[in-house]
């Protein structure tokens, strides 16, 4: 007797495509995303990297006027 | 406050949004910092740093030279929010797989992050050896810890590394012995006010980027406070020393001295401490209140500089 299913072919998953396209959709938005955090992260680095050298430039002289 | 973003990239709303309210807190023009940056359509491109290659024939020094500008390159990141997380107790093969994400993604980075960066692109020099030091300083009423990632090649030590501050992060490997480089990273701290505190000393790092190892943080553990001059460079030469003899057994006994890993309060640890005369001008006497500031720090609305 034949176990059941024995020769049979499996019908192919027509969700599979779609499936895929759907998960390439969402890395692609995942990416853009990615880059344009990026780019605020670094636009605020900036800003900020000036502060501190603000700070820290105003701090010295401070330090040397009150050494003086 | 210290934020992590532990959600890993792209970086997740709340993580995103409590970055943008800790800079709308301490920048001096609040929210507009975020409404001039946020959604703005003429941000510029940032090209993404090409992690170095090397010919063959290119020097240790030169390698190193490379790595730091690399490094340099990612910036050093003032936003307030670490982008990527470090457990200091994974293995080192979980570390190398976010040290390689790190330069995939080439974000701002901090310290601890250089240095995990920094082993990763070092990991094909077998002849250089790297090992973590970590400084721990005081400055205006705080703490203040910092890392960089010693290196050793032919017997000269330097370090790679990043900082706010250029004079605590890369050092050339010209010094001839530990002691020297852990003086001038000292002389580098007072240039900025602050007072060095203790070293903490890895052990050299595997060069097998699939190693199950952990990294060997603090192998030793110095603390100025309870060493003369004299005995913090002898501690720092044991250390180097340990680190010689594991490195040419395989797995080396370390140094004759009992718990390593504890704070060294004095050198002669487990053994009758031989009496000293005179020796204790660098130490302040037990009960001792720890000296104000011997300048005044003037008040800069609060200004810490921080490394």
């Amino acid at each position: 007797m034949e176990p059941s299913g024995a020769g049979r072919k499996e019908k192919p998953k027509p969700r599979e495509p779609a499936a895929r396209l759907e998960k390439a959709k969402q890395k692609s938005a995942q990416q853009e995303l990615k880059q344009r955090q990026r780019a605020e992260i670094y636009a605020l680095n900036r800003v900020m990297t000036e502060l501190e050298q603000q700070q820290f430039d105003s701090f010295c002289k401070q330090m040397q006027t009150s050494g003086e | 406050p210290f934020f992590v973003n532990r959600g890993g990239l792209p970086v997740d709303e709340p993580t995103w949004e409590r970055m943008w309210r800790h800079v709308g807190r301490i920048h001096p023009e609040g929210e507009r910092v975020a409404q001039r940056i946020r959604g703005a359509a003429d941000l510029p491109k940032i090209p993404i740093p090409s992690v170095p290659a090397f010919q063959p024939s290119t020097s240790i020094p030169e390698r190193l030279e490379a790595i730091q500008r690399y490094i340099r390159e990612l910036q050093y990141n003032h936003t307030g929010t670490q982008f990527f997380e470090i457990k200091k107790s994974r293995p080192l093969t979980g570390l190398m797989d976010l040290a390689k994400e790190m330069t995939k993604e080439a974000l701002p980075i901090k310290c601890l992050e250089a240095v995990i960066l920094g082993i990763y692109l070092t990991n094909n020099m077998t002849t250089l050896d790297r090992f973590p030091i970590s400084f721990k300083t005081h400055f205006s009423g705080n703490y203040f810890r910092h890392i960089v990632l010693g290196v050793n090649f032919g017997g000269r030590y330097g370090a790679l590394g990043i900082s706010r501050r250029e004079e605590l992060m890369y050092k050339a490997p010209v010094f001839r012995t530990l002691s020297e480089l852990i003086f001038d990273f000292e002389k580098a701290y007072h240039r900025c006010w602050h007072t060095l505190k203790k070293v903490k000393l890895g052990h050299c790092v595997s060069h097998d980027p699939h190693s199950v190892e952990q990294i060997e943080w603090k192998h030793s553990i110095l603390d100025l406070d309870k060493l003369t001059r004299e005995d913090f460079r002898k501690e720092l030469e044991r250390h180097a020393r340990d680190m010689r003899l594991k490195i040419g057994k395989g797995t080396g006994p370390p140094s004759p001295t009992k718990d390593r890993k504890k704070d060294v309060s004095s050198p002669q640890r487990g053994q009758a401490s031989p009496h000293r005369r005179n020796s204790r001008g660098d130490r302040r006497p037990s009960g001792e209140k720890k000296p104000a500031d011997s300048k005044a720090m003037p008040d800069l609305n609060g200004y810490q500089i921080r490394v």
